[in-house]
């Protein structure tokens, strides 16, 4: 049985309870009805707090410099994610949703991903651009449609979501309570890193299972070791070699994948005329 | 030598992947505007790729880059379909209200009440249609085409 720290749980229970009803009172009215000022700045405080409770639950992120780099860019995405499902303008969301990429961009730069950063602000800076040509061209007709500014079913839904987020917390923290102590817990023992896997498991490598373990882990696919200058420590030249040697059939049927989104989006939306009844006839008489 | 990539430091990235997780979902449930909920489907799919990332950099291996550059990809087909259908779907009631779509709903489901005054119910055609007989997934929307057989010429 795994107990929680009770200052542990009390800090997510703030979370969760003061982030719902703050997002809630965010949210757009059900009827599109004006929620009074009051109400958003009640909110907006209470996600606040929510936010730095939620951030005073995460432990030790590394030495000063990456753990405030961690601690901004984790603020920014949470805030941003709030501000992008809450805004009553879809152009306000999608601004807020290029801060959110940007800090989860920044996040995976921390955790040592810094091609996948690369690529992420570039997709859906794209993405994005994309995203407000079409609010532009399609939801500036009037200025605040009907549908902006009010929300299907927001209470149902924040419970539903606060409680999922409360879930998936509860979990964690259980985890992590046993952890910090001497004794690491068990489901971090069994949370084996790779390259004590083989080991771990007592397979001897000239067995079959052995062999199979060897062959799933194989030298392209370790990350570099930060500390050593190896041909390894490459970072892009590392990813290249693991997707092109490992993951040669998830590259090419990515690719086909792209070919066939392509395909598929012409086809969608390509101006046509509409088929109206009686329409084929009256155009082409001669084959009807 | 202990690993720079601690469990607590995992323990973070998991912690922000769920909430970027749980708040798309919010808003993919709540807000309306289709536009809107495209975003809010892209912001899950962030919190995934955070969490995926974490883990493989705590394994030690690739995989969790590698499986997130499929998830980039994936999402780049979404955001093409996605608003290509978004375009077709304005096109077609001039809004772009999720709701006024609920006809195409699952079969047996209320209707959701809070439908604006100005949401007109698709017209209705006369004339047999010759669809294939399938299981239902969710009521047939009233289709104001010819049917497929005279369209393939």
């Amino acid at each position: 049985m795994d107990t929680i720290a009770a200052n542990d749980l009390l800090k997510a229970i703030l979370v969760i309870v003061s982030g719902a009803i703050g997002t809630y009172l965010l949210l757009p009215h059900r009827l599109g009805l004006l929620k009074p000022l009051i109400a958003q700045r009640i909110g907006a405080g209470l996600v606040a707090i929510a936010i730095l409770a939620f951030a005073l639950l995460w432990r030790a992120p590394g030495e000063w410099i990456a753990g405030g780099f961690f601690y901004l860019f984790a603020i920014t995405a949470l805030a941003g994610a709030i501000l992008t499902i809450t805004s009553r303008s879809p152009v306000y969301s999608a601004l807020w949703f290029a801060s959110v990429i940007l800090s989860t961009s920044g996040l995976f730069l921390l955790c040592g991903a810094q091609f996948l950063a690369a690529g992420t602000v570039i997709v859906y800076a794209g993405a994005i651009v994309v995203t407000f040509l079409f609010v532009i061209m399609l939801a500036q007709i009037e200025k605040q449609a009907v549908y902006d500014r009010s929300a299907r079913n927001p209470a149902r839904a924040t419970f539903t979501s606060y409680l999922l987020l409360w879930s998936l917390i509860y979990a964690l923290l259980a985890i992590q309570s046993s952890a910090t102590s001497d004794e690491p817990h068990i489901l971090e023992k069994r949370l084996v890193r790779g390259e004590r896997m083989i080991s771990f498991h007592g397979l001897p490598v000239d067995s079959r299972q052995g062999a199979v373990a060897v062959k799933a882990y194989p030298p392209t696919g370790r990350l570099p070791s930060t500390d050593a200058r190896s041909e390894l420590g490459l970072h892009v030249a590392g990813l290249g070699g693991t997707l092109f040697t490992d993951h040669l059939v998830s590259v090419e049927l990515a690719g086909s994948l792209l070919f066939v989104a392509l395909v598929g989006a012409l086809a969608i939306a390509s101006p046509k005329p509409p088929i109206r009844p009686g329409a084929v006839s009256a155009a082409d008489p001669g084959t009807a | 030598m202990p690993n720079a990539f601690t469990f607590d430091m995992l323990t973070n990235y998991l912690m922000i992947g769920a909430a970027l997780m749980a708040l798309g979902m919010l808003g993919f449930l709540t807000r309306r505007n289709l536009i809107v909920m495209f975003l809010c489907a892209e912001m899950m799919l962030q919190g995934t790729a955070l969490t995926l990332t974490a883990f493989g950099r705590y394994h030690g291996n690739w995989t969790g880059q590698v499986f997130t550059i499929v998830i980039l990809t994936v999402a780049a087909c979404e955001a093409s379909i996605a608003l290509a259908l978004i375009l077709i779907l304005f096109n077609r009631k001039s809004s772009l209200d999720v709701s006024l779509w609920q006809e195409i709903r699952e079969t047996g489901t209320p209707a959701y009440a809070e439908v604006p005054a100005d949401a007109a119910p698709a017209d209705e055609v006369e004339g047999p249609e010759t669809y294939p007989h399938l299981t239902p997934a969710g009521l047939e929307p009233a289709h104001p085409s010819t049917p497929w057989i005279e369209r393939r010429d």
